[in-house]
């Protein structure tokens, strides 16, 4: 079987996690193809991110000290998980020729004053390229021949859209074809760094949204893998938030579409970005816990795949989110309001998770994100309420969006008739509702303090936990 | 709309006042919400990015003197202006007090608010006297707004009424009674026969002349008002280095009487024609022009309608701080059309 395995920054944070992870890999050889991903040790992808800035504001005595506690940081966990010295100092002499790059880079940064987003994805990269020597040398210390890559040397080539690239796919199965495939077939273990590729010309670049993950799935996809392995600290994706449901359990299947609606919700699974290019080869994902292997975890692909299960899958909860609201009698009637206040929020780089509109069209609601409230409401009133068409923009920063999600749900009569019984049960006021055509999920808003409240409900309800 | 307020003093307390007190008619009328969602002043700055509460701003500058809490106390100047550039606000509104040497701190306000594309209104003077082509072209290039009405007139709209009325006819002179003070000291001393010091002590008691009286007698005040004039109606390119100012300190009581014999009253004049000055005249008593004690009046010569007359109160803080919300509905309407666009 051939496999691409993608470690995320918790499985490798430091020596000791990353010797485990090398077992771990050296375990599942047997009769198998392997591909490595990682992501950067937990934390560096925000410590570059900081670094960044500061070469920005020219702090550069700053920037050196904080060059040297990733040198020490990265030199530990070297020594800690590779046991041979020859391996060991190969490993030592590829980080300490990166950070001496990575501090040239800075340092221009500083210089120029001057964070462009293609400046910025160079320096991003280091996260996970310091660390795919480590991870290497940890392979090879175990008697596992192995070679490591940064996304573009393994042939991933993307377009220019610094900061949240996309595979150009054709180019990259090529590339990935060629350089990758010959070291799978020797049995030599190829480790990519994750989260970074090339353009056309050779600049670095990040994929964004979607990062590591993102890699895994383009490079399983170019190499017609059978399966794709998501290693994380969770035992899978659950169905609630265990911290707020105390008898949440793993999903054992999802469909794609239903794990691109979790995620979405906030659930610890993937980007919708990173499914996409193993829906249409229908290669299957596996989401593990590095530090649970033998757990089952969850397994995501096409609706044949896996199994359908009960009506509902999980229960999501989104809290970092309020509610603005646009009202007015002016609006019964007059076409182009909604677009008008769409347009508005667009332009503003507002993202709207839900929308409701009455059918008198008085008024429309919204859910945005906590963080942009100000913004959109500012930018309502400042391009509507003058035309007299709407009278009042108003908001609540208090909210949390529960949802039911689970592709069962389609066709099946009742369904919300239970989801809202449950939640008058329980005495929750709902402020909003919103179901797709598609019938993945029905989401509703409530009050924050509601909100974890209204999961429980929905979670009982639906005997998710049993 | 969310506002950032550089200065906290008698005009933007009582632009405070006004938003406070007419919210909904604001709202209705304009489809206005101002939100002030930071304010600088000498002891520091507050934020708020929901926006501050504005009866709060208000008790604490009058029992504190400074709006600012503990925590961000800061006299840090450098600081206060890097935050004017960062701040997430719609519009800066600059009320620093006036300062005609080098226009500081309120041009480093201005020129970072411009520059961090913020809309700007001001109702400070020394910087727009001194650097009014430069920061005009700075609004300009950063696609935002730089307004002053309050700058001339007060309350009454003279850079409007130039701007708007006279849009399809050429100017061709303006000629005007900028400051109230110096008008109030002219009129006593022709009407009451006071002579020009007694004249000053009267209008310094009755609070219209400051302790140090230079700015408005020596002709200052007028001469930025007048340069304001040249640029913003004239097109002229002019700073308070082109203008030549003469005062009214020399103007004694037999020059006063002799003008009133002949009908005429000794007025001090801004005048942008093809000169650009400031100086004592007389005046014809029948010429609406001459206006008495603290008004102000602008003649307008346009090509076409001939002579056009503006006259109002020229200070005042809520005079001011009205000017100061003219200028944030004319603000609007061009975000409103930019949002739109």
């Amino acid at each position: 079987m051939r496999v691409v395995m993608k470690f995320g920054g918790s499985s490798v944070a430091d020596g000791a996690k990353i010797s485990h992870v090398a077992e771990l890999v050296k375990k599942h050889l047997h009769g198998n193809q392997v591909v490595l991903v990682s992501s950067a040790m937990d934390g560096m992808t925000d410590h570059l991110i900081e670094l960044a800035e500061m070469g920005l504001k020219g702090k550069e005595s700053q920037v050196k000290d904080e060059i040297e506690k990733i040198r020490k940081r990265h030199s530990e966990a070297a020594e800690s998980a590779i046991p041979v010295e020859a391996f060991r100092h190969g490993a030592l002499s590829t980080v300490s020729t990166l950070l001496y790059d990575l501090e040239r880079a800075l340092n221009g940064i500083s210089i120029l004053r001057e964070l462009s987003p293609r400046s910025k994805d160079y320096v991003l990269s280091f996260g996970e390229r310091l660390l795919v020597p480590i991870l290497r040398g940890a392979l090879q210390a175990r008697g596992v021949t192995s070679r490591d890559f940064s996304g573009g040397e393994a042939g991933i080539v993307s377009d220019e859209n610094f900061g949240d690239a996309r595979p150009l796919m054709n180019v990259t199965r090529m590339q990935v074809q060629k350089r990758l495939t010959p070291l799978l077939e020797e049995g030599i273990i190829p480790v990519i760094a994750g989260f970074t590729a090339v353009t056309q010309h050779g600049d670095i670049v990040t994929l964004g949204r979607g990062g590591s993950d993102n890699t895994a799935t383009i490079l399983g996809a170019c190499l017609d893998a059978d399966e794709v392995w998501i290693w994380t600290d969770v035992d899978g994706i659950m169905t609630a938030d265990p911290k707020v449901v105390k008898n949440a359990k793993v999903i054992p299947q999802l469909s794609y579409a239903e794990a691109s609606e979790m995620t979405v919700f906030g659930a610890k699974a993937m980007h919708p970005r990173a499914l996409e290019p193993i829906i249409e080869p229908h290669i299957p994902v596996r989401i593990k816990n590095t530090f649970s292997p033998s757990a089952e975890g969850t397994l995501i692909g096409v609706d044949q795949q896996v199994s359908s299960g009960s009506v509902a899958k999980a229960v999501a909860r989104v809290s970092d989110v309020g509610i603005v609201s646009v009202g007015g009698t002016g609006m019964v009637g007059l076409p182009g309001t909604a677009g008008r206040v769409f347009e508005v929020l667009g332009k503003q780089g507002v993202n709207i998770l839900m929308i409701s509109q009455s059918v008198s069209e008085s008024n429309i609601t919204m859910v945005v994100r906590r963080n942009s409230i100000q913004k959109a409401v500012n930018a309502l009133e400042i391009g509507l309420l003058s035309k007299g068409e709407v009278k009042e923009v108003s908001y609540e920063d208090d909210v949390s969006i529960v949802a039911l999600i689970g592709s069962a749900m389609r066709g099946t009569p009742g369904v919300a008739a239970r989801v809202f019984k449950a939640i008058a049960d329980a005495g929750i006021n709902v402020i909003m509702i919103a179901q797709g055509s598609s019938e993945l999920n029905i989401s509703f808003a409530v009050n924050e303090k509601d909100g974890v409240e209204a999961v429980r409900a929905l979670h009982d309800e639906f005997k998710l936990g049993s | 709309m969310r506002l950032a307020l550089v200065g906290f003093g008698v005009v933007a307390q009582a632009f405070t006042k006004i938003i406070a007190e007419r919210r909904q008619e604001i709202l209705k009328r304009h489809g206005l919400n101002p939100r002030i969602v930071a304010v600088i002043d000498q002891g520091g700055y507050t934020v708020n990015p929901k926006g501050l509460v504005l009866e709060r701003l208000l008790q604490d500058k009058a029992s504190k003197s400074t709006v600012t809490e503990e925590q961000f106390k800061n006299h840090d100047l450098q600081a206060k202006i890097s935050l004017v550039k960062e701040i997430e606000a719609d519009v800066v509104v600059e009320t620093t007090p006036t300062n005609l040497k080098d226009g500081q701190p309120g041009l480093s306000y201005l020129e970072k608010a411009l520059a961090g594309k913020k809309h700007v209104i001001t109702t400070n003077k020394g910087p727009l006297a001194l650097s009014l082509p430069a920061l005009m072209e700075l609004a300009e290039y950063n696609g935002v707004e730089l307004r002053f009405s309050g700058t001339v007139g007060g309350g009454t709209p003279i850079l409007e009424f130039g701007k708007r009325c006279l849009v399809s006819d050429k100017l061709l002179s303006a000629t005007g009674i900028l400051n109230g003070t110096t008008n109030f000291i002219l009129t006593r001393m022709e009407k009451d026969g006071m002579i020009f010091d007694e004249a000053l002590a009267k209008a310094q008691k009755l609070g219209y002349a400051e302790a140090d009286p230079s700015l408005d007698i020596d002709g200052f005040d007028t001469a930025c008002k007048t340069v304001i004039i040249a640029n913003w109606l004239f097109n002229r390119r002019v700073t308070l280095r082109d203008i030549k100012i003469t005062g009214i300190r020399n103007v004694d009581l037999k020059q006063v009487k002799d003008a009133n014999t002949k009908g005429r009253a000794v007025k001090l004049l801004g005048i942008v024609d093809s000169a650009l000055k400031v100086e004592p005249k007389e005046v014809s008593r029948d010429d609406p022009l001459c206006v008495e004690d603290t008004l102000n009046a602008v003649k307008f010569q346009t090509e076409y309608a001939g002579e056009e007359i503006i006259i109002g109160r020229g200070a005042g803080g809520m005079e001011t701080a009205s000017a100061v919300l003219r200028d944030l509905i004319a603000i609007r309407e061009r975000m409103a059309e930019e949002i739109m666009a």
